[in-house]
């Protein structure tokens, strides 16, 4: 064990980094999507919130690795029958987008329950005063929203992380990709998969703390009114 | 007769939700300084009635007319318009993110009404009007609720509009918070304000009103002064419910 430790250091940090990147880099678009979508779907623009709800139901009817290869395997294929010969979506890339696609349809309906849960006086208050539908979402609903979705936003994000694993399918150096290299290399796959297993618990139990720390604050926050 | 300025005019106004007729046909003309008490039973229709005044509730047909705005347009830009009708609710609709000061500020600085500075000295005047200039720094939820919902009469009155909207704005007070409420209330009336109260306070639509508008059942029963209302209603209606309440 110490052994694949000392050999492997520098690789299974690297592709640890690799998972937090693609982690990092799916939630901040997720986070967009989510928005987007949610905006969508709490509107009264019946057009709007049918696509919103197509894109969630449809997203989330689909399972994350068969995402993974169409967009990776499918896209390109498909790019080069309409004539785009030198199309091409490296692994992160592709990774990202399926990854954020998937946590973008979660995250709308986290950011859609938060919108929800605050008043509709709230809404009707700002309204009242002569403000625009935008400017009230902005100033007045969505800082109110954004405390009730926090603690479900890191779970999510928590819940992602750990989704980065599933695009080892597609060649991503991330984590559980180096795994498998190592493992196949050294024969040690008991060894191999605790390590493998205790850098994501490592990762993942820091970020679940940071969560409760957050949700406390909160709480106290919301005390204060 | 001497020429009177018609702020607000509704004729024919109807609203339905779904398949529920909630204003059947509603007309009437509210002239400037006019103070109008809307009573009637719960469900009478006096609350949407009141919110299709700034189509908080669309109209479902007929046409609003206020100052000389038909908000029943589409064309309309109501929120140019409702800068011009405040309207206080049942539960204050404080924003509870934002300080006392913050809260009556926002809507004068992001319309462009005026500069942080001077939305910051008509916020701290008004708070001085309805007695909360101690306040302006406080957060809504440590304020009682006849705290709140002065605050929020006098966020209201920073948009300097020339029409108010009251709706049941003491009906989720402690009685003993009902009176300051009222009395910032009357100070209103007393300045000129133009004013459309629902309420169940019969003792203020007594003292303050100069029109008392009954409703039932989606219409306008019976309306006229507090004196001819309170004390020598006509419509078996009206009496009925009179003899309840008071």
């Amino acid at each position: 064990m110490i052994a694949i430790v000392k050999t492997y250091a520098v690789m299974l940090l690297e592709s640890l980094g690799n998972t937090l990147l693609l982690t990092l880099l799916a939630l901040i678009f997720a986070m967009i999507i989510g928005l987007i979508f949610a905006l969508m779907n709490v509107g009264k623009n019946r057009l709007f919130n049918f696509i919103g709800t197509v894109y969630v139901d449809g997203v989330r009817g689909v399972p994350l690795i068969v995402l993974a290869y169409f967009i990776y395997f499918g896209v390109p294929q498909g790019m080069k029958m309409m004539g785009f010969v030198d199309f091409k979506l490296p692994a992160l890339q592709a990774g990202t987008i399926a990854l954020a696609m998937n946590c973008g349809a979660y995250m709308a309906e986290i950011i859609r329950a938060g919108i929800e849960s605050v008043d509709k006086g709230q809404m009707e208050a700002a309204r009242s005063l002569g403000l625009p539908y935008r400017t009230s979402m902005r100033l007045v609903v969505l800082p109110q929203a954004i405390r009730t979705m926090i603690p479900s936003i890191i779970n999510q994000f928590i819940i992602t992380l750990k989704d980065t694993s599933i695009l080892s399918v597609i060649g991503f150096p991330e984590l559980t990709n180096t795994g498998k290299t190592i493992a196949g290399n050294t024969f040690k796959s008991l060894q191999t998969w605790a390590i493998v297993g205790v850098m994501y618990m490592i990762v993942i139990v820091t970020l679940s703390r940071l969560a409760k720390y957050l949700e406390r604050r909160i709480k106290r926050g919301t005390e204060e009114y | 007769m001497e020429q009177k300025n018609i702020k607000v005019h509704v004729e024919n106004l109807k609203k339905n939700f779904g398949k529920l007729e909630v204003l059947k046909d509603i007309s009437i003309e509210i002239e400037e300084g006019e103070v109008v008490v809307l009573l009637g039973p719960s469900g009478s229709g006096k609350s949407t009635f009141l919110r299709c005044l700034n189509q908080l509730e669309k109209a479902t047909s007929g046409t609003i007319i206020v100052d000389g705005h038909n908000i029943t347009d589409k064309h309309t830009d109501i929120n140019k318009v409702r800068e011009n009708i405040g309207m206080v609710f049942q539960h204050f609709n404080l924003f509870p993110h934002k300080s006392v000061i913050e809260n009556i500020m926002m809507a004068p600085v992001e319309l462009k009404k005026m500069t942080k500075e001077e939305a910051h000295e008509k916020g701290m005047k008004l708070l001085q009007r309805v007695g909360m200039e101690e306040k302006a720094d406080v957060y809504p939820p440590q304020l009682s609720g006849g705290q709140k919902q002065r605050v929020a009469i006098a966020r209201s009155l920073a948009m300097n509009p020339d029409i108010m909207l009251f709706d049941e704005p003491t009906s989720a007070l402690d009685p003993e918070m009902v009176g300051e409420v009222l009395a910032v209330m009357k100070e209103l009336a007393r300045d000129g304000m133009t004013m459309v109260v629902v309420t169940h306070e019969i003792g203020f639509a007594r003292e303050v009103a100069n029109r008392i508008v009954f409703m039932d059942g989606g219409y306008i029963v019976e309306q006229g002064t507090p004196e001819e209302v309170l004390k020598h209603p006509k419509e078996a209606r009206t009496i009925d419910f009179l003899n309840k309440v008071l």
